[in-house]
Formats: C-alpha cells, sequence, structure tokens
C-alpha cells in the first residue's frame, strides 16, 4: 500500500485545496471524502455544485463515475463469501481502487484467511491518508492568496490524466469524443453537458477494436488512477 | 437539494455500488462490453470536465487573458506528453499561468 500512498496523498491535497476554493462550505467539500471515497467523483462533484449544477446532475455524474465501483464489488465477492455480513459491510466501505489492488494482491499471496487482514489493514491505511491530505488541503488551500489562481489546478489536474490516457485507441477515442462533446455542449442547462459528453465518450471508446487494448483499459490496471 | 444533501446521496449511491454484487451476486460475471464500457469513464469523464473546466476559466476573458490559461494548458500538454507522468500537467501548468498572467497585459 505504501508506494501507493505516494500518489493519493498530492491527489488529495489537490481536492482539499479544490474545496477549499469551491462556492461550496469547506466542511461540506471535506466530507466528500468520507461520504464518496473516491477521488474523480469527489472532483466532480466538488465542481459541479460550485458551477451550479443541478443537484440530480451532479448525483447523476458523480455515480456515472464511480459504476467501477461494481466491478470492484463483484472481483471481491468470492473472496468475501462466508465472512461475517458486519466484516462485509465495513470492507464494502474502503473498496476503491488501490484497496482492490492491495486487497487481490494480498489473497493471491497469503491465502484468504491473512488476506482478509492484509486487505483490512491497507484499506483502512489509506482511508486515513486520504482524509489527513484532504483536511490538509482544505486548511491550506482557504488561506492561500487569490493571484495563484488555485482554481485551476483541477483543469490541469484533469488535463493530465486525459492527455496520459492517449496511447491507447478506445480511451483515445473516448477522450476526443468527450471533449469535443463537451466544449460542443457548454451552453447545455445545469451541467448537463458533462454527462452527455461523458455518455459519448464512452460510446466513442466501443468503437475501437478491443484486442490489444482490452489490458490497457482495465478497471483494475490505471497506471495513474488513486482513489478514485 | 442542497450542496450537503447532493454529497450525501452520491456518498450513499457510491455505497450501495461498493456493496451491489458483494450481496447479489456473487457468483456474476460482468459481460465484456460493460467492463470495457467501465473502463472507458474515467478518461471520458477526466477530458469531458477538463474541457469544460478550461472553457470555463476561459469564458467572459479577453483574447490576451484567455491566453494565460491556454498557455498554461499547452505547458500542461507538453509536460504529460514528455515525461508520461499527469502530475507534471500541474508541475508545468501552474507555474506557466503565473508568468503567462504577470507577462499579459489584463
Amino acid at each position: 500500500m505504501v508506494p501507493w500512498l505516494a500518489g493519493i496523498v498530492p491527489f488529495g491535497l489537490v481536492i482539499g485545496v479544490s474545496a477549499a476554493q469551491a462556492d461550496i462550505p469547506a466542511l461540506a467539500g471535506w466530507l466528500t471524502g468520507p461520504l464518496i471515497y473516491a477521488g474523480s467523483s469527489q472532483l466532480a462533484t466538488i465542481g459541479m455544485l460550485s458551477a451550479g449544477a443541478a443537484p440530480v446532475a451532479v448525483v447523476a455524474v458523480a455515480l456515472v463515475i464511480n459504476v467501477r465501483l461494481i466491478f470492484y464489488s463483484a472481483r471481491m465477492a468470492r473472496p468475501w463469501r462466508g465472512t461475517p455480513w458486519w466484516w462485509r459491510l465495513a470492507a464494502a466501505y474502503l473498496l476503491v481502487d488501490p484497496s482492490v489492488a492491495v486487497g487481490l494482491d494480498g489473497y493471491r499471496r497469503l491465502g484468504r484467511g491473512r488476506g482478509h487482514a492484509h486487505y483490512l489493514g491497507g484499506a483502512v491505511l489509506l482511508w486515513v491518508c486520504w482524509l489527513a491530505a484532504i483536511g490538509a488541503g482544505v486548511t491550506a488551500g482557504a488561506g492561500l492568496p487569490a493571484w495563484l489562481h488555485l482554481q485551476f489546478v483541477i483543469p490541469l489536474y484533469l488535463v493530465g490524466q486525459a492527455i496520459s490516457r492517449l496511447a491507447d485507441p478506445a480511451p483515445r477515442r473516448a477522450i476526443f469524443a468527450a471533449a469535443a462533446v463537451a466544449l460542443l455542449a457548454l451552453s447545455a442547462p445545469l451541467q448537463l453537458g458533462i454527462a452527455l459528453a461523458i455518455a459519448a465518450g464512452i460510446a466513442a471508446g466501443l468503437t475501437a477494436r478491443p484486442a490489444g487494448s482490452a489490458q490497457s483499459i482495465h478497471p483494475l490496471q490505471p497506471s495513474t488512477e488513486v482513489p478514485r | 437539494m442542497n450542496a450537503w444533501t447532493v454529497i450525501v446521496a452520491a456518498g450513499l449511491g457510491s455505497y450501495l455500488f461498493r456493496l451491489s454484487m458483494i450481496v447479489l451476486f456473487d457468483r456474476i460475471t460482468m459481460p465484456a462490453r460493460l467492463q470495457r464500457a467501465t473502463g472507458l469513464v474515467a478518461p471520458a469523464a477526466f477530458a469531458a470536465m477538463a474541457a469544460a473546466g478550461v472553457a470555463a476559466a476561459c469564458g467572459g476573458l479577453g483574447i490576451t487573458q484567455a491566453a494565460a490559461p491556454l498557455a498554461a494548458v499547452a505547458a500542461a500538454v507538453i509536460a504529460v506528453l514528455r515525461t508520461g507522468s499527469p502530475q507534471a500537467a500541474i508541475l508545468a501548468g501552474m507555474p506557466a499561468l503565473w508568468i503567462a498572467t504577470a507577462l499579459l497585459p489584463s
């Protein structure tokens, strides 16, 4: 888990700073951490709420981004079969990209018994560091001067994430289509253009040949994905 | 619905996603096409929000003022393409934004 922390702490700081700069209560921005607990979805929620998007559109976009969690849930169903319900309820709350990756590795190397402890230990460590990083970002971001233009950190972060995924054909099509539709739909009411653009991007990406790219778009291999 | 309600609703929905297969279908295999679509959500969402965010930052600005965020985006794209690291976007883009904002006439 430790290597993952090097990636997620800066991301948590960015989300915290964004929450402090957004036009929503700072505490509400921080609460996206324990409640949503998925970085990209948190960023979208904070950004869209700050932009005045319709509540239904915000929730819809946040959930569309998190739909991969259903896949993670399916992946962990087998090792968690037969465990107490309270354990599954708690362990499911901690499901996110790094915890799934570390957990599956633990079950493969250590077996189920010690694998449970491996998953839970890593996931709790991740959760604590994530919330602490967001909190530090919220605290620091509120006192930073306006000339720093920190509100531009989110678009730049998103640009970096998008550009770094251009190598494979399917994500590349998804990225260009989503960006084009987002720009064309800028005047769409209630920020619905974002949801429309995501749908268009997914549809465009699915037109690419899966052969050779299936590995790269596997939800558990998002090389740059940190709790999201 | 205010911001608090939206965040609680998004959090509750996300938790139900996390629980869904564990509770209901612990033997199910997701269709391959749905798995592919799931993997495309992140790049599509990043691109859509990036484009909209940059457009919003430039909106209402004159041509010269809008050049600063666009220069930052250009620096970010070049940095990511050269290094392969998404974090390079912020490391290159923010200084480019500060420099361009200071140099360009307001």
